[in-house]
């Protein structure tokens, strides 16, 4: 039974590692940093944040996700080193959100904020790849911000690229996203053997084949900047020595805060949000503790941040690899991080003859899953109050950063929430009764200073000699405000011949 | 008696109550009246206490149209009561309802006033029938030291024995003949809100002795 459960882990742990490389590597390449930070944060995603996470499915490690934060912050700091520090920072400010039980935060963020956060993430990592898929890695480091540095903006970068387009890259990124498409299909699905192959691992072996092939070729040759390029590591040490050391030196910049801050935040509220779809599907359906999660989170990131590390989350995609291949306790997840280590170590120069045109492939399929079309259908049938937060977080996140886009969609949002209370709050009906007009209000459970307009224009409204009956039957409080409304109004009803109903309410 | 406070205002407020209970019900359902005053199919019977604290609708949380019922003091079923046959019948022929529940419930003062030796007057005649379900039992109760369990005690023995009652009326045992009906005994208890079930579902004539069984 034991020895059972072991290789079924086994097994889940190569399967994880096949999806996770790919994306380790993948990400940092969209990231613009060395490839080697990606692999090591899947290292300590697995190692560290499992081990003091309750979760057995969710695996961490760098997020597709926080591309969009990781190239920004970089460009405005214009050091790596002192990224790294706002990593070290950012799992700091996890350490004590776990510390002060803030892990239900993200209940708090209305889920059009959420989903508009996902998609422009999306479409940023849509945007910055396809450079890539061409061979053209000239701007990797292109920030988020719509202009950039060098004169030219996302869109003249994309007529830009077609100057020095690699035909061999062309032809990898072609095979790649067909590859990528036609495993979305039932048939590829239910195959006996296509089904047991992750689909990126298919993308990686077919362009290091398609790589070989072309070598010999000189149209086709696909030169070594647009090949994965990891550092030969000889021993540990040497590792060591490669690993980009966090630069303390700016602890005193607001900047460094304010980027170490919206990382945190950022990844905490992935990690929550795909813990939530992990526990949905664990087949036994065991809930994570939220606040425990993020105190591993920041141990990882703490950790991350030293050793030169993308942030880490935890990551939907790499986690439902984990329990579709059977993973039966966190051993899996350990063994995953164990042979991203090893492959560093003893197969850089098999690594090396991956096509960045693979990658980023594989990082456009995600961003195009967080940035679906139906997502957007979907939200736009959801009425005005769901799409307009979802499409403000989108559009300002495009035109300025993350952290502005969740503040204007949670404006939107807010807004929205203020107009439905200042409408909807009160439920009247009014009737004739005898000859009498009769009008019926119902206090809502909390009567709060919104509701004073509405309150004070539905009483004007109120014709002489008729009945009003006030129910409080629902209502659990009400401002002073409402009730000085209420006051005034019954104070000169007796002349005008109200006659005013309590039911369950006392002035 | 003096009045409670000023008479004309203590009447206005159900009126006026229920003009609330109107427009209340048509927020939610403006065509709530109109669906009622098409016609009434309710699946209950509930032979309960007159008492003011124990409404059939409100403890049950169910909406008017769903329970028939009927109230008198300490909720009893007797043969020759000509108003409850009358509604028994009505209720199980013509309305077609499956349970019929007796519902007690704890501190009755009907009980109260069997279980002691004071004469109150007319009543007296109809709590004769709550003495007697005293006399049967008067082992099992006169062993029941504390007096408020003993009313406890009594109160769900009334239940128990007005359902074996409507077990032994002919218009239940007609019913039985043609299709299921369930008879229920139940306690509701003033303090908590909550009823206990007594579990004492009659179903058809096998629990009630031989002599009570009619041929139909």
């Amino acid at each position: 039974m034991q020895l059972q459960k072991t290789q079924s882990d086994l097994k889940a742990g190569v399967v994880v590692f096949l999806v996770a490389l790919p994306l380790c590597l993948g990400i940092s390449l969209a990231c613009g940093i060395p490839l080697l930070s990606g692999i090591i944060s899947g290292i300590i995603g697995g190692l560290i944040v499992t081990t003091i996470s309750n979760s057995v499915y969710s695996v961490s490690g760098p997020a597709a996700g926080l591309t969009a934060i990781v190239i920004s912050s970089i460009t405005q700091l214009g050091s790596v080193e002192t990224f790294m520090f706002c990593v070290f920072l950012a799992g700091l400010f996890q350490l004590a959100m776990g510390l002060l039980k803030l892990g239900n935060i993200s209940t708090y963020v209305p889920n059009a904020v959420i989903k508009g956060m996902l998609s422009g993430i999306g479409i940023i990592l849509i945007i910055k790849q396809v450079p890539h898929m061409v061979g053209y890695d000239a701007d990797p480091e292109g920030d988020l911000y719509f202009t950039q540095s060098d004169g030219q903006n996302s869109i003249t970068e994309l007529t830009n690229m077609m100057n020095y387009i690699s035909p061999g890259a062309m032809c990898v990124a072609a095979v790649s996203l067909l590859i990528l498409v036609l495993s979305e299909q039932n048939f590829y699905k239910n195959d006996r053997w296509f089904g047991l192959i992750p689909a990126p691992v298919l993308v990686v072996v077919m362009g290091i084949l398609l790589n070989i092939s072309f070598q010999s070729s000189t149209f086709f040759a696909i030169s070594k900047e647009h090949l994965v390029n990891l550092p030969v590591i000889g021993s540990f040490e040497e590792l060591v020595t490669t690993m980009i050391k966090p630069n303390f030196s700016l602890w005193n910049n607001s900047q460094v805060w304010l980027i170490s801050g919206t990382i945190a935040m950022v990844a905490s509220l992935e990690t929550l949000l795909s813990l939530e779809a992990i526990e949905k599907l664990d087949p036994d359906r065991r809930p994570t503790n939220a606040n425990r999660e993020l105190l591993a989170q920041g141990a990882g990131n703490i950790l991350c941040g030293l050793a030169g590390g993308l942030p880490v989350t935890s990551v939907i995609v790499r986690s439902s690899a984990n329990i579709h291949a059977g993973a039966k306790t966190k051993l899996a997840i350990v063994v995953h991080s164990i042979l991203l280590l090893l492959s560093i170590l003893f197969i850089p120069g098999f690594l090396g003859l991956i096509p960045n045109a693979s990658l980023a492939v594989i990082l456009t399929y995600t961003g195009y899953k967080l940035a679906k079309y139906q997502l957007f259908k979907e939200q736009y049938r959801a009425g005005w109050d769901q799409f307009i937060p979802f499409i403000i977080t989108i559009i300002v996140m495009l035109r300025t950063d993350m952290l502005k886009g969740v503040g204007a969609g949670l404006i939107a949002s807010v807004i929205f929430i203020i107009r439905f209370n200042l409408k909807n709050t009160f439920e009247t009906v009014e009737d004739e009764i005898e000859g009498r007009k009769t009008y019926l209000i119902k206090l809502p459970q909390h009567a709060t200073f919104f509701s004073k307009g509405f309150i004070t224009q539905y009483l004007s409204k109120i014709e002489d000699n008729s009945t009003i009956i006030i129910d409080g039957s629902i209502n659990k409080s009400t401002d002073k405000d409402v009730k000085e409304v209420l006051l005034d109004f019954n104070q000169n009803s007796l002349q005008r011949n109200i006659h005013i109903h309590l039911v369950k309410f006392k002035f | 008696m003096e009045p409670k406070k000023d008479m004309e205002a203590m009447y206005r407020r159900l009126l006026d109550g229920n003009k609330h209970f109107s427009m209340n019900k048509k927020i939610n359902d403006p065509e709530y009246f109109k669906k009622l005053s098409l016609g009434q199919r309710p699946d209950y019977l509930w032979i309960g206490c007159s008492d003011s604290r124990v409404p059939a609708n409100e403890v049950t949380s169910t909406e008017s149209g769903e329970i028939f019922v009927h109230r008198n003091i300490a909720n009893l079923v007797v043969h020759t009561d000509v108003n409850l046959m009358s509604v028994l019948e009505y209720a199980l022929v013509y309305l077609g309802v499956s349970h019929v529940i007796v519902c007690g419930h704890y501190g009755c003062g009907g009980v109260r006033a069997a279980m002691s030796n004071v004469m109150y007057g007319h009543v007296d005649n109809w709590l004769r029938n709550i003495k007697d379900v005293y006399q049967k039992n008067q082992t099992e109760l006169n062993a029941i030291k504390d007096e408020d369990k003993r009313a406890d005690r009594l109160t769900e023995l009334n239940v128990i024995e007005q359902v074996k009652n409507l077990a032994k009326s002919a218009i239940v045992q007609n019913e039985w003949k043609k299709r299921p009906v369930h008879l229920h005994g139940w306690v509701y208890g003033i303090n908590s809100g909550l009823i206990t079930d007594l579990s004492v579902i009659h179903d058809g004539t096998e629990d009630i002795d031989p002599i009570y069984r009619f041929q139909i």
